[in-house]
């Protein structure tokens, strides 16, 4: 493949995240003359319907094994984790690239199986972690690496709020079909970024809602051998705050969830803080012309695809490689081994007692 | 008794299935509309199923084999009013003979006249169009169960707070922000009732021998001011009494061209002509009005840090209120008897709130 043709891509999956984020991003890339849609996969045609018109040039198919794509094509795997796996292993053995969805599947086993597959077939496994490609997350992962603002001492994060995913099925609150909830749904973002900034934690205490079925509030306390710690609240039941707040040294830190190019800033001893949107290096002129935004929140999605075309090409490593996306889960993991019932402070004593049995019936 | 609680997501509808399926007794149906609204009662390991409160077939096959069915879905003014007619059709396909309605003490007004009862006429004559769609919500219910023959119960809670409430929050969160406000040192009535006790209400409801085809007002045991449920959570959340603006007068409210006609559209006859109306004309006027009455833009010369109170009209009308109901009625009827003081169900409900909002100073 020439570094100038077009990347076949194979949608498998066409729900509310195919709908949502993949059409407008291919479009895009399509027009920019990086990848040209191939084939539309899904079992239902209401589904695929949205995406066949925007790309009608696409073949529209029930199943991946009716798909007739060249190797060497991508693969985006964005159907419910379950999926994932066994369209994962069929895609690198027919010589595809594969990205998956997050989260990349439902246990760090099927993970693994997928990572030596690809590993195996030569072939480009990555994971939909967008949010590391996001400047404001570039930009956090410099202070904590090069500690600009002092070390790191704590932080306290709260994501998320009531569920309006266009969900197509209760497949989302299924036990069957989702091994999770609210931890694997939203958390496994935070935790891959969490891991991404700060590497692993020392020791965890995790708790969530879950009461014979699944979670929709968790928390998680995370300590670092650095003796930085902190506090994970995530909640598909209440508005929280989405805000992921740091306190170094010289400073403290908010970054407003999904705000891709945009920080607030405090540092010590000064005062007030600096709300700012993220732009690019001052230079040598005189010029405010030459300060650029970086990245919105759609770019950088847009930006994922393009770093894999570029690893396609061989021009550039892959950021979020199935070795990365496989972390967030060993954590996840982790915690809903160690689970306990979240404190629930307006139960009445009897109620708090059968919350408790009914949390740990398998 | 296996009971179909409609708007299992919402404020009401997820206590209800917490207060019943840890306390055992009842076995709980949760139905909601969408697969996202699932989030609350799939904590637990019990029997969903996806029906619309506005379409009477997929809501009767949702409350197939329930014993009893609870209404505690809302919406907006004009699907308020659809709504009971919907559900009797609904329960009487499946089968259902017990049906709760969750109407409200809205439908005497929010300052509402002394010496009202369940016995006092209602009319459909308010300044919001909430109370309106209530009262006609109400007698369409009653006149759905004598059509259908079902053994229907509608219940007239006031102020209901609890976990999850936007009374608690909002009040919290103005009370953080310095807009909130009482009226005449708030000594108006606040007809109060913790979640809990509405149940206990639904409960009595649900096991009742005797008063079918009527209404109840329900509230809490004590007289709550609304500078009881203030100071309560005034004092929760450390903001001094003195923070809090003393009113005595209190601003007009005149309806915007826009509301004038969004009411205008919510009445039956309108209601009853907008089929006719083509969907383009529908919608460009839609966008018209949209775009009508924006909020005023800030004031630009007023001193920095000095929050104005926030005024709605149904609060201003609430503070005004200085006629506590009774709830002899379903004190006799149901042997309706709040197990939960006001203290302690502010207590829980602000004890929620720190949980929600994950207030790490200040966790339990």
């Amino acid at each position: 493949m020439t570094a100038q043709s077009k990347i076949p891509v194979i949608l498998v999956g066409c729900g509310a995240v195919s709908q949502l984020f993949y059409l407008p991003s291919l479009r895009a890339l399509e027009a920019a003359g990086l990848f040209k849609v191939h084939a539309l996969v899904d079992p239902s045609a209401q589904a695929r319907e949205p995406l066949a018109t925007a790309f009608p040039q696409a073949r529209q198919l029930d199943a991946l094994d009716a798909c007739d794509a060249p190797p060497d094509s991508l693969a985006v795997i964005a159907t419910p984790p379950r999926f994932h796996a066994q369209q994962t292993l069929e895609a690198v053995a027919r010589g595809w690239h594969v990205l998956c969805e997050k989260p990349m599947a439902s246990t760090t086993e099927e993970c693994e199986q997928m990572i030596a597959a690809a590993r195996e077939a030569g072939r480009i496994l990555a994971v939909g972690l967008y949010k590391r490609f996001f400047p404001s997350s570039a930009y956090l992962k410099s202070l904590f690496t090069h500690g600009q603002l002092g070390a790191l001492h704590s932080f306290t994060i709260a994501e998320g709020g009531p569920f309006k995913w266009p969900a197509a099925t209760p497949s989302f609150f299924n036990k069957a079909q989702t091994p999770g909830g609210v931890l694997l749904d939203i958390g496994v973002h935070v935790l891959d970024l969490l891991l991404w900034w700060l590497g692993e934690p020392e020791k965890f205490v995790y708790a969530d809602d879950a009461m014979g079925g699944i979670e929709t509030n968790s928390r998680i306390q995370l300590h670092y051998a650095s003796g930085a710690h902190g506090l994970v609240h995530l909640s598909r039941d209440w508005a929280t705050a989405n805000e992921y707040r740091f306190v170094f040294e010289r400073g403290v830190v908010s970054w407003k969830t999904n705000d891709a190019n945009g920080l607030t800033v405090q540092l010590a001893d000064t005062a007030a803080a600096l709300r700012a949107q993220l732009v690019t290096r001052i230079g040598g002129q005189l010029d405010s012309l030459a300060l650029t935004p970086l990245a919105t929140n759609p770019q950088s999605f847009i930006a994922q695809l393009q770093n894999l075309a570029a690893a396609i090409h061989g021009e550039s490593p892959v950021h979020v490689p199935g070795e990365e996306g496989i972390r967030s889960l060993r954590l996840i993991a982790a915690c809903y081994r160690e689970r306990t019932l979240v404190d629930q402070p307006w139960f009445t004593p009897a109620e708090t007692t059968r919350a408790r049995q009914l949390a740990v019936q398998p | 008794m296996k009971i179909a609680i409609i708007g299992a997501n919402g404020f009401i509808g997820s206590r209800l299935i917490e207060v019943f399926h840890l306390g055992g007794q009842h076995e709980v149906v949760a139905i909601v509309r969408q697969p996202c609204s699932l989030a609350l009662p799939a904590r637990f390991a019990l029997d969903w199923r996806l029906g619309d409160a506005l379409d009477a077939a997929s809501l009767a096959n949702a409350l197939k084999g329930c014993d009893a069915v609870v209404h505690a879905a809302i919406g907006d003014p004009r699907q308020i009013e659809r709504m009971p007619a919907i559900l009797c059709a609904a329960a009487t396909i499946a089968g259902v003979n017990r049906v709760v309605y969750l109407s409200s003490a809205s439908v005497h007004g929010q300052n509402i006249t002394p010496g009202t009862t369940e016995a006092t006429p209602l009319k459909a004559n308010f300044p919001i169009e909430y109370n309106n769609a209530k009262v006609r919500a109400e007698n369409s219910f009653f006149a759905a169960i004598r059509k259908h023959r079902l053994s229907g119960y509608a219940l007239r809670p006031g102020v209901v707070y609890g976990p999850r409430s936007r009374w608690i929050a909002d009040l919290v969160n103005e009370l953080r922000t310095g807009q909130a406000w009482l009226y005449e040192d708030g000594s108006g009535i606040c007809n109060s009732i913790y979640v809990d006790n509405l149940i206990h209400a639904v409960s009595c409801c649900l096991t009742a021998t005797q008063g079918a085809g009527e209404a109840y007002l329900v509230g809490d045991a004590e007289t709550v001011t609304w500078a009881n449920f203030y100071d309560l959570a005034a004092d929760d959340v450390g903001v001094p009494h003195d923070h809090i603006h003393a009113l005595s007068q209190l601003p007009e409210f005149k309806k915007t061209f826009r509301e004038k006609v969004e009411n205008a559209v919510a009445q039956p006859w309108m209601q009853a002509l907008l089929p006719a109306v083509p969907f383009k004309l529908k919608q460009s006027s839609k966008r018209i009005l949209a775009s009508w009455n924006l909020p005023p833009s800030p004031e630009a010369w007023a001193l920095p840090g000095t929050p104005r109170p926030h005024i709605t009209q149904e609060v201003a009308l609430l503070q005004q209120n200085r006629w506590r109901f009774p709830h002899t009625k379903a004190s006799q009827a149901l042997g309706f008897a709040p197990p939960v003081t006001f203290a302690e169900g502010m207590r829980r409900s602000l004890s929620w709130l720190r949980f929600a909002t994950l207030d790490p100073t200040r966790q339990p």
